[in-house]
């Protein structure tokens, strides 16, 4: 709330004093994007920058369908876009005619609403596969090594705290799609997870202190906890074998934005290689700009579990709506938290 | 009443009543009317009476447009079982302290008010944060029993219902603290010496003339800490790892991933109409404890 307040205030008075001074307003997750990156960009264009976060996408699009929210620029996951975009909420930018629009990988163009790019540019992409600790683990390649942790070693896992990412787990292991829509495959899948509930400690965010104190072995988490691997070696992570499920969020210009242009100016800036390197190099995660790859520090660049390539890549599945079905995880994911 | 008096009392109660009237009865209204709205694809409402929602929870769903589950009942019974432990847990704790408090010099008195306060001072998040370091089993806690050589294996606290109590009870003890000492503070106690004079045993003297006097404060305590209690669920999360699940995370559930915001207002109604039954059997039991004085 506070940060609210404070991002905020500069926008209001920027909104006063007209045309004194350019300012875009960017509405993103939480932590997903790298501060330098904003900074660079208001030292090229002199355009000032206001950041606001949300932690879920329905957050985002219960505000931005309110209207009048300011907001320039939002960060969609890739189904929330099509979403968004039957919803007309999206302002088609032709960031596909843009300069450097070539250094965008293709196979990242996926919401299914916008194959060309016209509205929406990809910004960054990850996987959310296993932490553990290899001092008390030693190597495990996957789901069923990860669940035989607390019985083989007698330390303590935990799953995160998220519906579609615990029952899309499930789902691979059930080897059913990680968008089933089928009542009888999501039953299975919460069964699977409910049958290794009593191994699991805790459904959390907050697994990554923990798994550097010792205190837990293994965790389910995203790419982005490689952060804590860095300064800690016997840290380790891993897509499982099973498979693993990604997620991508795009850079889209909301119907409303009061500043459009410099909306369009942040996109083409953000094709810039360098830039969407410098992203990288704080979050950990992937990005579809190609030539950005080669330019990461080489603690990523030289790890194929964060700069994932082809048959890796064949391994992972990302999240669509699901639309009405959408109920039938409800339930599954209520079944899973009340199991004794 | 004068027309002063009348144009006073005016003045005055006006911007309370505009206040709750548009940030408690408006928002209450809508929640109450989307209880009864069919769900939107996307979140929100779409404008026809649904009656399912209530079905649900109840019982009559016609397993086709919705499901009956026993499931939900289940979870606000639990919310108010965890919310009734922590106010009895409270009050145990904090009875004596306040009795103890209330006895010493104003000087005194100040500190020990000031230090119950203390707490407030810090975000609730970081708080409970600290109670996960303290409660790990690499935690503050756990090192220092084994370096006293209490333990030889670490207790493991954190992630279970023990760590879930004791986070609720560490929230929620200064609530209970304030009215409890503002009751006891104003008794009379020469009415426990007279006990005692008339031959009445200290437990009769507790009993009989010291609880009875101050069950305004323990009524006050006991509905402040039980009404928040219910609706908590970050201490579940946070320190009991999100294994057991409340009736806040079902309804901040079905806002956000679950998309469902005429559930989760229906679930909101229920659980107020709960809480306010819960509070009118004890408020009236204490009112007839109260009166037998």
């Amino acid at each position: 709330m506070k940060t609210t307040l404070i991002c905020a205030l500069p926008f209001i008075l920027g909104a006063a004093t007209a045309h004194a001074e350019e300012t875009l307003a960017i509405y993103n997750w939480g932590d997903y994007i790298n501060p330098e990156v904003l900074t660079k960009f208001t030292q090229e264009t002199g355009i000032r920058v206001t950041l606001d976060t949300y932690s879920a996408n329905e957050e985002m699009l219960a505000k931005v369908q309110q209207g009048g929210t300011g907001y320039d620029i939002v960060f969609p996951s890739v189904w929330m876009e099509d979403i968004m975009l039957k919803l007309g909420l999206l302002e088609r930018t032709d960031i596909d005619t843009a300069a450097d629009f070539g250094n965008i990988d293709p196979q990242f163009q996926r919401a299914k609403g916008d194959p060309e790019g016209h509205y929406c540019l990809p910004y960054a992409w990850g996987t959310v596969g296993i932490f553990y600790n290899e001092d008390v683990t030693g190597p495990i390649t996957g789901w069923a090594d990860f669940f035989a942790i607390p019985g083989r070693t007698g330390k303590k896992i935990t799953l995160l705290d998220d519906m579609r990412e615990v029952l899309g787990m499930g789902l691979i292991m059930t080897g059913a799609p990680v968008n089933a829509t089928d009542p009888g495959q999501i039953q299975a899948a919460a069964q699977y997870v409910i049958s290794h509930k009593k191994d699991v400690t805790a459904f959390t965010y907050e697994s990554m202190p923990l798994l550097v104190s010792g205190d837990i072995a293994a965790a389910h988490y995203f790419v982005g906890g490689n952060m804590y691997a860095v300064d800690h070696p016997n840290i380790k992570y891993i897509i499982p074998e099973e498979g693993a499920t990604m997620y991508q969020e795009d850079i889209c210009v909301l119907k409303d934005a009061p500043n459009k242009a410099a909306a369009r100016k942040f996109m083409e800036f953000y094709l810039t290689p360098e830039i969407a390197a410098l992203n990288v190099a704080q979050q950990f995660n992937g990005t579809p700009n190609r030539p950005a790859n080669e330019l990461t520090p080489d603690f990523i660049k030289s790890n194929p579990n964060i700069n994932v390539q082809g048959d890796t890549m064949a391994r992972l599945q990302i999240f669509e709506d699901l639309g009405p079905a959408l109920k039938a995880y409800d339930r599954a994911w209520n079944a899973i938290r009340t199991a004794q | 009443m004068t027309h002063r008096q009348r144009v006073q009392l005016f003045l005055l109660l006006t911007p309370v009543t505009v206040f709750l009237g548009v940030f408690f009865l408006i928002p209450l209204g809508t929640i109450a009317v989307y209880s009864l709205l069919t769900p939107g694809l996307y979140g929100g409402v779409e404008w026809s009476f649904y009656h399912w929602n209530y079905g649900r929870i109840f019982g009559w769903a016609d397993g086709i447009t919705e499901v009956f589950e026993p499931v939900y009942l289940h979870i606000l019974l639990r919310s108010l079982g965890l919310a009734a432990a922590t106010v009895a847990i409270c009050l145990v704790l904090c009875y004596p302290v306040a009795f103890w408090v209330a006895g010493l010099a104003p000087r005194w008195r100040m500190l020990f008010l000031f230090l119950i306060t203390l707490p407030f001072f810090a975000s609730l998040i970081v708080r409970l944060y600290a109670w996960l370091l303290l409660l790990k089993p690499s935690g503050l806690l756990n090192t220092v029993l084994m370096g006293l050589g209490v333990i030889t294996e670490p207790l493991d606290i954190l992630y279970t219902p023990v760590a879930v109590i004791l986070g609720m009870v560490y929230i929620f003890l200064p609530f209970m603290f304030l009215p409890l000492f503002a009751s006891i503070d104003t008794l009379d106690r020469s009415l426990i010496e007279a006990s005692g004079d008339l031959g009445a045993r200290p437990v009769q003297t507790l009993l009989k003339v010291v609880l009875p006097m101050t069950v305004p404060g323990i009524v006050a305590g006991g509905v402040i800490v039980f009404i928040p209690a219910v609706g908590n669920f970050i201490v579940p999360d946070v320190l009991g790892g999100a294994k057991g699940l409340m009736t806040g995370n079902l309804i901040e559930q079905q806002f956000l991933s679950s998309r469902n915001w005429p559930f989760g207002s229906a679930l909101a109604m229920v659980i107020m109409a709960l809480v306010l039954g819960v509070l009118l059997v004890f408020s009236n039991r204490a009112r007839r404890a109260g009166g037998r004085t």
